[in-house]
């Protein structure tokens, strides 16, 4: 699915990821977790293509394909999908409208017909009720004045209506309380598939109790410096960061 | 005495020869234009849209009636064409009987061009004598010595129209012509009607100065609806002089797209407490257009409400010009008004203007006035793209959100969707100039 080599990345200038090499096979689950500032949404940001994450050396092969060469619309098209760990608040635009537009713009780009509003409608409510996602909040603007769990249940209704390859979960429980943790954690775990990897990048081992992960790799100043199974992430809770940031540098 | 003036004045005024009332209005206006000319930058109203310097070196004078078909170019017609209503029709300034229509006018209502009104006896001495504040007074004078025609509206007390008035101008020549026009539109007490106007130009280079006068009784309510979508290489003033009475209440909505130049500008007075007062303008620029929208609202009683809105979105080399005044009376507490400019720079030789102005007299007021200045946000665009939305349409779809507030305000829903279109139409354009 995923193929990242010796990947190093600046955002502005600065250097913040400093030789990444991670493989991912299909339907895989991968966490990334690592202390503030390890680099952990630079990868994700890297990964969707934002414009001022610069790649200075190394290579992201994605299905095959050189990932970098794509635009960001392009990425999601392909499959990737990004969900934030900070959904930008856009006012004016309603979160039915946006849903709307964005299926029917990867439909079109992959080249199959768009859906008409009944299919639409349909479909999202369909997907709205199994993440206790209200009829009132698709009519309000996009994520504007969304509690942090509406926003990230929204960022998790966009991946089931996108269906995408390869979807990278930034920081998914950060603002969480437990019950919308678990609402969020069923969601994802219900579009685990075999042609379906994940990267699911946490601070904090709590949400791997929920999204089980195959592989878990910690990053720090910028490198992966441990990799393991589920396991290392229990470790991680018990002994916290310091021991291994400390023996990487 | 302005040089300038004098000699545009000779090729364009009116011969007073018309009913006495107005001769009198006519020869004062002609001397008190020829006196002040052309507002410059150096007329602190006036600074950001020097008038004298887009007037000068041309030889200007009146256009010639149109007659015959009006081959209105694609994607420029009348966007309210669909919506059934009584309609007003000028072309190059010239009331076109054969495309208006003002059959079965119910009674107590006067739909009729300005000219037949003045053959009838109809004086409009209150009108003609209300040249608006300072900063509109000169074209209200150049106005009243120039325009020969316009639109009148009148209903009388009571009366609720149900279909709404087009008044429609559309300027298919060109060639350093010019034309004025006055309307007068008189709301009695209770009246109230949706006027839709559009102006629609592709002639070249023209002046259009249309000045209209509105005076609204007490409880009476009109909801203004434009287009302003002038040639871009013409000159356009638009002058709206508003007495709202007691309770009485009036909504505009503008889009503006046209133009080389434009001032679009307002002055609203209340007469009577309960009053409420609004202009709210979106308007899209590229190229090096320019548009100055200027409003000048009068809490001269208690208890009255107000807003303005100017939402602007400026491409290439475009300037924008926003000028809100607010003047509260010293016994006009309670009063509540509200001005704010928002832009959106789509290029960095873009430029905007704003200044707002509060001359407040009276303690307990509630008045509040802001300006921004941005750019697209680019989190937002960046949001958007990762879920596979073109970087053109993501763009399209925040402005059009930026928009909104003008556009979605719009009480009539088909007038609404057909602006609304029309704003989009304007992205489109762009896209296809970008290849």
């Amino acid at each position: 699915m995923l193929e990242i080599k010796d990947l190093h990345a600046s955002v502005d200038g600065t250097p913040i990821l400093k030789g990444i090499s991670l493989t991912i096979g299909d339907g895989e689950i991968h966490a990334i977790m690592g202390p503030n500032g390890s680099g952990k949404s630079t990868l994700s940001n890297v990964l969707a293509g934002r414009e001022n994450y610069m790649i200075t050396k190394g290579s992201i092969i994605y299905k095959g394909k050189d990932l970098t060469e794509l635009s960001i619309e392009e990425r999601a098209s392909a499959g990737i999908f990004l969900a934030f760990q900070y959904p930008t608040e856009i006012p004016g635009v309603t979160t039915m409208t946006f849903l709307k537009t964005a299926v029917n713009a990867q439909r079109k780009a992959r080249g199959e017909d768009e859906l008409d509003a009944v299919k639409f409608l349909k479909l999202v409510r369909e997907k709205a009720k199994e993440l206790k996602v209200e009829e009132d909040m698709l009519k309000r603007p996009l994520n504007v004045g969304f509690s942090g769990g509406e926003k990230k249940r929204a960022e998790t209704l966009q991946m089931s209506l996108l269906q995408p390859s390869l979807a990278v979960l930034d920081e998914t429980d950060s603002g969480l309380d437990i019950d919308a943790l678990k609402i969020v954690a069923d969601g994802v775990n219900r579009m685990r598939a075999p042609d379906r990897s994940m990267i699911v990048i946490t601070h904090y081992q709590r949400l791997l109790d929920y999204i089980v992960p195959d592989h878990v790799h910690v990053l720090a100043k910028g490198k992966i410096i441990r990799s393991g199974g589920k396991a290392l992430a229990a470790e991680l809770e018990a002994s916290g960061y310091t021991d291994l940031t400390e023996s990487a540098a | 005495m302005s040089d300038q003036a004098l000699t545009y004045l000779d090729a364009n005024s009116v011969a007073t020869e018309g009913p006495a009332w107005l001769d009198v209005r006519r020869k004062a206006a002609h001397a008190s234009f020829a006196d002040a000319g052309f507002p410059h930058r150096r007329v602190e109203a006036w600074r950001y849209t020097d008038l004298s310097r887009l007037m000068a070196k041309t030889d200007w004078h009146p256009a010639a009636p149109h007659d015959g078909a009006v081959l209105v170019p694609e994607g420029r017609s009348n966007p309210f064409s669909s919506i059934a209503s009584h309609k007003l029709v000028f072309v190059n300034g010239f009331f076109r009987q054969d495309l208006s229509e003002l059959d079965g006018l119910p009674e107590g209502v006067e739909i009729l061009p300005l000219e037949t009104a003045l053959e009838r006896g109809t004086k409009f001495e209150s009108a003609f004598d209300a040249n608006g504040p300072e900063a509109m007074a000169p074209i209200a004078a150049l106005n009243t010595a120039c325009a020969r025609d316009g639109a009148v509206i009148r209903l009388n007390e009571g009366i609720t129209l149900e279909q709404p008035v087009q008044l429609i101008h559309y300027t298919p020549d060109g060639g350093a012509t010019v034309a004025h026009t006055r309307n007068v539109i008189e709301l009695g007490s209770g009246a109230s009607m949706t006027l839709l106007e559009a102006q629609i130009g592709w002639g070249g280079a023209y002046l259009v100065d249309r000045v209209t006068n509105l005076n609204l009784g007490e409880r009476a309510s009109l909801t203004h609806v434009r287009l302003e979508d002038e040639d871009t290489d013409a000159v356009h003033l638009s002058t709206v002089l508003g007495d709202v009475a007691s309770n009485a209440s009036y909504k505009a909505n503008t889009l503006a797209l046209g133009g080389r130049a434009g001032r679009l500008q307002s002055a609203l007075h209340f007469t009577g407490e309960g009053a409420h007062a609004e202009s709210n303008t979106a308007y899209l620029l590229r190229e090096t257009q320019h548009l100055d929208s200027t409003i000048v609202v009068d809490h001269a009683v208690p208890g009255c409400t107000s807003g303005a809105l100017a939402k602007g979105v400026l491409d290439d080399e475009a300037i924008g010009v926003f000028q809100g005044k607010v003047i509260v009376a010293p016994h006009a507490q309670k009063s509540d008004a509200k001005q704010m400019s928002n832009a959106l720079l789509l290029s960095r030789d873009a430029a905007m203007n704003a200044k707002p102005e509060l001359e407040i007299y009276a303690d307990d007021v509630q008045c509040a006035h802001g300006s921004t200045i941005g750019e697209l946000d680019g989190d937002a665009l960046f949001y958007l793209r990762s879920r596979g939305i073109e970087e053109q349409t993501a763009r399209q779809m925040l402005i059009s959100a930026f928009l909104g507030d003008v556009l979605e305000q719009i009480s009539h829903e088909v007038a609404r969707d057909a602006l609304t279109e029309r704003a989009t139409q304007w992205f489109e354009v762009k896209k296809e100039g970008e290849v």
